[in-house]
C-alpha cells in the first residue's frame, strides 16, 4: 500500500543532476563558503551561474581527480564547504586514497557528487558503468553516504549534506527518473523511507532502483502479495533498525541496486540480518560482473535488476520463510 | 640581499636544536626518518622560526602561514621546531610514535600546528593548493584587480616524491590558477627510500620541470640560510606564478658520519647517537 506521500502516479522524469542544481543554485547563494569544484564536468544551471556571478568560488582542475578530491580537503581546511562533482567511476576508482586519506581520515567538510553511477549510465560501457562504489566507500570511516531515488529527494539530500559537518559523498545515477515524492515527505538522515507498506515480505532498495522497486510493488500487488518498500536513501549511516524491523515484521527481504550485490547495499543488509535477526535475504543487483554498453531497458534485462527480476526475487524469497 | 649576522647564528642555533631533539626523539620511539627529516631541517628552521607569519598560542588563527609537510615520514624536525616554537609541551617528544601519542608516526593534525595529515605521498600540494584558493576567495583586490592574499602556503616536497602524478596535477592546477601565495620547497636531497633519486626513476635536473609547468622556479642550497631568506622573500615579491623552490639538499645533514648515505628510516644506535650529539653541540 503506496504512503501518501508518494505520488500516484508517478511525477515528471528528470535527471537527478539537474534537480541537484536547482538546489545548489539557491544554497550556493545562502551560504558563501560554498565553493563548486569540477573535475572537467559539466557545470549544470548551478555551477554555470557560479562561474559568471562568482568566479572566485568555482574551480575546474581538468581531468585530475586526485588534485580535484585533495584541493577540496585544502578548501575545507581553509575554512571553504567544498562540493565536487566528477564521475562517480573515476572519482572511486581514482581517487579512493584521496577520499580515504584526505577527507575522512580529518573528517573534512568536503561533499563529493559522484555522478552517473551505477549500471544504468548505458551507452557509455564497462569501463564507466560503476558496480564498485557502494561497496568501497562503506568501510571508510567518518564518511556519509547518500544514495536519492528522485529529485524531490535529491534537493532534501543536497541540503542535508550541507548541514551535515563532515565529509559526505552522493551518488547520482545518470538517467531521468520518475518523481516519486510529494515535496513534503518525510526524510531524515539515515533513515528510510517507508515507500509502501506491506506484510509479506520488503523490498530494500537504494538510488534509481527505487522507481523499479515500485513497479516490482505493483506487479505483485496484481497477484495479491503485498510488500513493504523501503528506500535506503541513506547508505551510511545505514538504517539497521528498519531492516530488523522488516526482518521481523515481514520475514523476508529483498534488496535492490544498480551496482554489485557483492559488499554493497545487498551485503550491508545481510550483515545486519546475520547478525541481528535471521530471515531470507535475496540479494538483486549486479552479479560480480562488469557493465557494457546498451539501451537502459536492454541492461536491465541483461544484468537481471528490471521490476521483473525484482518480482520474481520477492516471490522466491518468500518461499523461504520460516513457517 | 645579506642578511645580519646576529639572524642567521640565531637560526643556525635553532636547527642545531631541533636537529638534537630529534634524534632523541628517534632513539626514545627506537627508529625514524633522521634522513630527510635532517636535510629538510635548516628549511623547516627557517619557515617556522623566522619567514612564517603565525603563533603558536593560536594555532587555529584564521590568517596564519600554513606550512604543509607533503612529506609527512620526516616528521621529526617538523615536531621539534613545532615544540621549539611552544605549539605543545617538549614532554611529547618522548612519546613520539607511542600509543595514544599526538606525535604520531607521520605528521596528522592531532598535533597542534601540523596542518596535515600526511603519509600518503603526493598529495600535499593539492592539499596546499587548497588552502592557498582559501586564502584569496573574497579577499580584497590590488589595483590590478588580483586578490591580496589573507596567508601563504608553503609546502615541503621529497624530490622521491614527486614521483606520484599527483604532484603534477597539483602544479598544473597551481600555474592555471596563478596562485602565487603557494611555495613549493622541493627537499632534494637525491635519494628515495629505495635509492638514489637518479637510480629509481631519473628524472633529474629538477628545476627546469616545475619552470616548464610555468612557475617561478629557483634552485638554492638548502643548507644555506642566506639563500634560504632570499629565496622566500623573493617569492613573496614575484606575483603571478605559484613559486618553487628547489633546495639541494644533503640527506642526513648536521650528522657527518651518516651525511650522504641513503639513511633513511632507522635506529639510533648508542654509537650513532654520541656521534651526532658530538656534532650539533
Amino acid at each position: 500500500m503506496k504512503q501518501s506521500y508518494v505520488r500516484d502516479p508517478l511525477g515528471e522524469a528528470k535527471p537527478m543532476y539537474n534537480a541537484y542544481n536547482e538546489a545548489m543554485a539557491d544554497l550556493f547563494k545562502k551560504n558563501d563558503k560554498i565553493v563548486l569544484l569540477y573535475g572537467d564536468f559539466p557545470r549544470g544551471a548551478a555551477g554555470e551561474m557560479a562561474t559568471k556571478e562568482y568566479p572566485d568560488r568555482v574551480y575546474d582542475v581538468g581531468i585530475a581527480e586526485a588534485n580535484l578530491i585533495t584541493v577540496a580537503a585544502g578548501l575545507a581546511a581553509g575554512g571553504k564547504i567544498p562540493f565536487t562533482h566528477c564521475h562517480g567511476i573515476f572519482a572511486v576508482g581514482r581517487a579512493y586514497n584521496q577520499i580515504r586519506q584526505n577527507v575522512a581520515f580529518d573528517k573534512f567538510n568536503v561533499k563529493m557528487m559522484l555522478l552517473n553511477t551505477g549500471m544504468l549510465w548505458a551507452f557509455m560501457g564497462g569501463s564507466h558503468q560503476t558496480i564498485e562504489e557502494i561497496t568501497a566507500l562503506r568501510v571508510i570511516p567518518n564518511l556519509v553516504l547518500f544514495s536519492p531515488a528522485d529529485p524531490v529527494e535529491t534537493k532534501k539530500i543536497a541540503q542535508a549534506a550541507l548541514d551535515h559537518v563532515g565529509p559526505v559523498a552522493i551518488r547520482v545515477a545518470n538517467p531521468a527518473v520518475p518523481t516519486i515524492y510529494q515535496d513534503n515527505f518525510p526524510f531524515e538522515v539515515g533513515k528510510a523511507v517507508t515507500v509502501t507498506e506491506g506484510k509479506d515480505a520488503t523490498i530494500i532498495a537504494t538510488g534509481i532502483s527505487v522507481a523499479d522497486a515500485l513497479k516490482a510493488h505493483d506487479l505483485l500487488a496484481k497477484e495479491k502479495i503485498n510488500v513493504r518498500l523501503l528506500d535506503m536513501h541513506t547508505l551510511k549511516p545505514l538504517d539497521e533498525a528498519a531492516i530488523i524491523k522488516a526482518a521481523k515484521d515481514t520475514g523476508a527481504i529483498v534488496t535492490v541496486e544498480d551496482t554489485s550485490i557483492l559488499g554493497g547495499l545487498g551485503g550491508a543488509v545481510a550483515e545486519v540480518i546475520a547478525e541481528n535477526y535471521l530471515a531470507p535475504v535475496k540479494r538483486v543487483g549486479i552479479k560480480d560482473r562488469f557493465g557494457q554498453s546498451g539501451t537502459i531497458d536492454e541492461l536491465k534485462e541483461v544484468y537481471e535488476i528490471s521490476a521483473s527480476h525484482i518480482a520474481a526475487a520477492v516471490k522466491a524469497v518468500i518461499k523461504r520463510k520460516k513457517k | 640581499m645579506v642578511y645580519q649576522a646576529e639572524l642567521l647564528n640565531d637560526l643556525q642555533n635553532k636547527a642545531k636544536t631541533i636537529r638534537r631533539e630529534s634524534i632523541r626523539m628517534i632513539k626514545a620511539a627506537g627508529l625514524g626518518w633522521v634522513g630527510g627529516s635532517f636535510s629538510q631541517a635548516d628549511i623547516v628552521t627557517a619557515l617556522v622560526f623566522h619567514h612564517m607569519k603565525h603563533n603558536p598560542k593560536d594555532p587555529k588563527w584564521a590568517d596564519r602561514d600554513r606550512l604543509i609537510v607533503s612529506k609527512a615520514h620526516c616528521c621529526e624536525t617538523v615536531y621539534a621546531a613545532l615544540g621549539e616554537a611552544g605549539y605543545f609541551s617538549k614532554a611529547e617528544f618522548d612519546k613520539y610514535g607511542k600509543l595514544g601519542a599526538i606525535l604520531q608516526a607521520h605528521t596528522e593534525r592531532t598535533a597542534p600546528g601540523v596542518e596535515y595529515s600526511g603519509g600518503s605521498l603526493g598529495q600535499g600540494l593539492s592539499f596546499a593548493l587548497g588552502e592557498a584558493l582559501s586564502a584569496r576567495i573574497g579577499a580584497p583586490k590590488d589595483v590590478n584587480g588580483r586578490p591580496i592574499p589573507r596567508f601563504r602556503v608553503f609546502c615541503i616536497l621529497g624530490d622521491g616524491e614527486c614521483n606520484e602524478g599527483q604532484v603534477w596535477e597539483a602544479v598544473m592546477a597551481a600555474a592555471h590558477y596563478k596562485v602565487d601565495n603557494l611555495v613549493a620547497i622541493v627537499d632534494h636531497n637525491k635519494y628515495q627510500s629505495g635509492g638514489k633519486v637518479v637510480d629509481r626513476i631519473d628524472w633529474t635536473p629538477v628545476a627546469p620541470k616545475f619552470a616548464a609547468f610555468n612557475w617561478d622556479t629557483v634552485e638554492v642550497d638548502g643548507h644555506d640560510f642566506n639563500q634560504i631568506l632570499s629565496v622566500l622573500e623573493r617569492a613573496d615579491k614575484t606575483p603571478g606564478k605559484p613559486h618553487a623552490i628547489i633546495a639541494n639538499t644533503i640527506k642526513c645533514k648536521g650528522v657527518p658520519s651518516l651525511e650522504n648515505k641513503n639513511v633513511h628510516f632507522c635506529a639510533i644506535t648508542d654509537e650513532i647517537y654520541q656521534d651526532a650529539m658530538k656534532a650539533l653541540a
